[in-house]
């Protein structure tokens, strides 16, 4: 069935304000809860925050008052869907359980949009990525056993494997090094626009939220690790970002925010398992069908073109949550020693990585090997869950202390 | 491994979270048995907090006192819960939602006692403190009686012989008894 976004209406722009009682939204059940009904509200509340974050900048780039007002009006809205969302997560619930999920969120959303993107250079962005999202997964997975006494199966419900990734420790590269080159705006397929945009939102939303949870923790190795895993959500947010052409207009931007708006609510909607959490993104779908008709509106009187142009004729296949174990696995099997030179992929650690190593850890282990060191001490082994037989690479199969 | 207090309880609340889960998705029989290890557990723990950790609170923390008077009106009325439960037994057709409700009342109440007081109290108590007292808590755990009814061992008769809520109010004596013993010997 095609679904082309700007052939449809939604619910008119002055009759989409919710009062308190419309905005008073049950949690979902942390335990009973489809995992992946709780990666969605996440992904989404990344894309929601990305929407708020974009419209403000806009609005200090923008002069014209009335262009201002209507931003200010659609972002209200956008206030109240990112209300709505984020107040759905399973409650109750810890910062390092919603951490958990935010890795598993980062895993199989990576994961699927590395699988489904044309452009092999993009492709490689992600694939890269994912395998660090993955080890951050095994790592927060060990601390939440040590200082919460549950195992992270109970959260990711054997969905998504816990095991080691690319380690974390060679995550710290230079800064320079993070930063790739854009896809060119007039020959990329629309998809690749919104795969760039979705995960640079999933990734950002990642790195303001452990900036704010991870002080606080009281248990020092909870702290150092959310300030170490803290920093590469940085680098992350760097790599991803520079995906996106700088040359596409304000105009052009804020149509592409809202066109992914409506991809993820309406792909969310047609994969959704929980009823009641179907209509909601059934609701914001159709609220975001008229902030795009506004966006398409402001694209044709100020950028002189049609949002046409740029806009896929209709919405790609719907992004889907769905276990990418084997995938995992291919990847690890062969990239898992890959670090990146200016702006492409390198299996060697070259001297400006090297230099980056030594000054960040200081001569000592960083906090991302201390959680699993002490995690031996306590249990005599790591946390892992293996749903698929051992480890791929050999040299990261589990130890046992004797 | 050396826990203390504070991990003990900690673990606890992930057992019995994932043990209400386990009542949850079990019928007939495995209900009844689900249901009678998740009344023993609770029972057990509830005791530890009241005796060793909400007095411990109560002293070391800056306006402990309030605080704690609110999780023992938790406990109390997560008691009442249980006891209605005992009373229409696993079976009965309202027993899924009444667990349900005791469910959310017991996670909230575990939810408050990890954000507003465990934190506090590993701040203000040193740890070999906190060591000791999860020593004192397994022992007494250790006591306590773990069928409804000692010498009956399934499901069926113990809840025909003995309700749940006898074996907590069994299992909260012998741990009291055990804690109050080990006070004295250390004091």
């Amino acid at each position: 069935m095609t679904f082309n976004p700007l052939e449809q209406r939604g619910i008119p722009l002055d009759r989409q304000l919710r009062n308190w009682r419309e905005l008073n939204v049950e949690p979902t059940d942390p335990d009973h809860a489809d995992p992946y009904t709780r990666c969605r509200i996440i992904a989404l509340n990344g894309i929601e925050v990305e929407a708020l974050l974009f419209s403000h900048q806009f609005a200090r780039h923008c002069a014209d008052l009335d262009v201002k007002r209507q931003l200010a009006e659609v972002r209200y809205i956008e206030q109240q869907q990112q209300k709505v969302v984020n107040w759905l997560l399973p409650a109750p619930a810890s910062a390092l359980e919603t951490t958990i999920a935010y890795e598993q969120v980062a895993v199989d959303l990576t994961a699927w949009v590395a699988r489904m993107e044309p452009d092999p250079y993009l492709k490689q962005a992600y694939q890269f990525g994912v395998l660090e999202d993955f080890d951050h997964l095994y790592r927060y997975a060990n601390l939440y056993e040590m200082i919460q006494r549950r195992k992270a199966e109970r959260i990711v419900d054997g969905l998504t494997e816990v095991i080691p990734g690319r380690p974390t420790k060679y995550h710290h590269r230079h800064p320079h090094d993070n930063v790739r080159e854009p896809y060119d705006k007039t020959t990329a397929a629309p998809i690749s626009k919104l795969h760039a945009l979705t995960i640079m939102s999933a990734e950002q939303q990642t790195m303001n939220f452990y900036m704010n949870v991870g002080p606080e923790y009281m248990e020092p190795i909870a702290r150092q690790l959310y300030q170490e895993i803290g920093l590469i959500e940085e680098e992350h947010v760097t790599h991803y970002e520079s995906l996106v052409d700088p040359g596409e207009t304000w105009w052009e931007r804020l149509v592409n925010h809202e066109y992914n708006e409506c991809y993820l609510y309406h792909s969310f909607m047609e994969t959704e398992s929980d009823p009641r959490i179907r209509a909601i993104w059934e609701l914001h779908l159709n609220m975001e069908l008229e902030h795009l008709h506004v966006a398409c509106d402001l694209m044709r009187a100020h950028d002189d073109r049609e949002p046409e142009e740029v806009l896929a004729p209709e919405l790609p296949a719907p992004v889907t949550f769905e276990p990418n174990k084997a995938y995992l696995r291919e990847l690890l099997d062969t990239q898992i020693d890959l670090t990146t030179l200016g702006t492409g992929y390198v299996r060697e650690a070259h001297e400006r990585f090297e230099r980056m190593q030594e000054n960040i850890h200081g001569g000592a282990e960083p906090p991302s090997e201390q959680v699993i060191d002490l995690h031996r001490e306590q249990y005599g082994t790591d946390y892992r869950l293996e749903t698929e037989g051992e480890h791929p690479a050999p040299e990261l199969r589990q130890q046992v202390k004797r | 491994m050396t826990e203390d207090v504070i991990q003990l309880l900690l673990g606890q609340h992930g057992q019995i979270r994932d043990l209400f889960t386990r009542v949850q998705e079990a019928d007939g029989r495995d209900r009844r048995d689900a249901f009678a290890e998740l009344v023993r557990l609770l029972a057990v723990h509830e005791t530890a907090e009241e005796q060793v950790v909400h007095p411990l609170a109560r002293r070391a923390i800056d306006a402990g006192a309030p605080l704690v008077d609110d999780r023992l009106a938790e406990e109390r009325q997560a008691k009442e819960l249980l006891s209605r439960l005992e009373s229409m037994g696993a079976d009965h057709e309202d027993f899924l939602p009444l667990l349900a409700e005791l469910r959310a009342s017991v996670l909230l109440h575990a939810h408050h006692e990890e954000q507003y007081e465990f934190p506090y109290l590993r701040h203000s108590c040193n740890e070999k403190e906190l060591r000791g007292l999860a020593v004192m808590v397994r022992a007494a755990e250790r006591v306590a009686p773990t069928h409804p009814h000692p010498g009956v061992e399934t499901g069926v008769e113990n809840l025909a012989a003995g309700p749940a809520l006898a074996l907590f109010d069994r299992v909260k004596d012998a741990v009291s008894k055990a804690i109050s013993t080990d006070d004295r010997t250390a004091g």
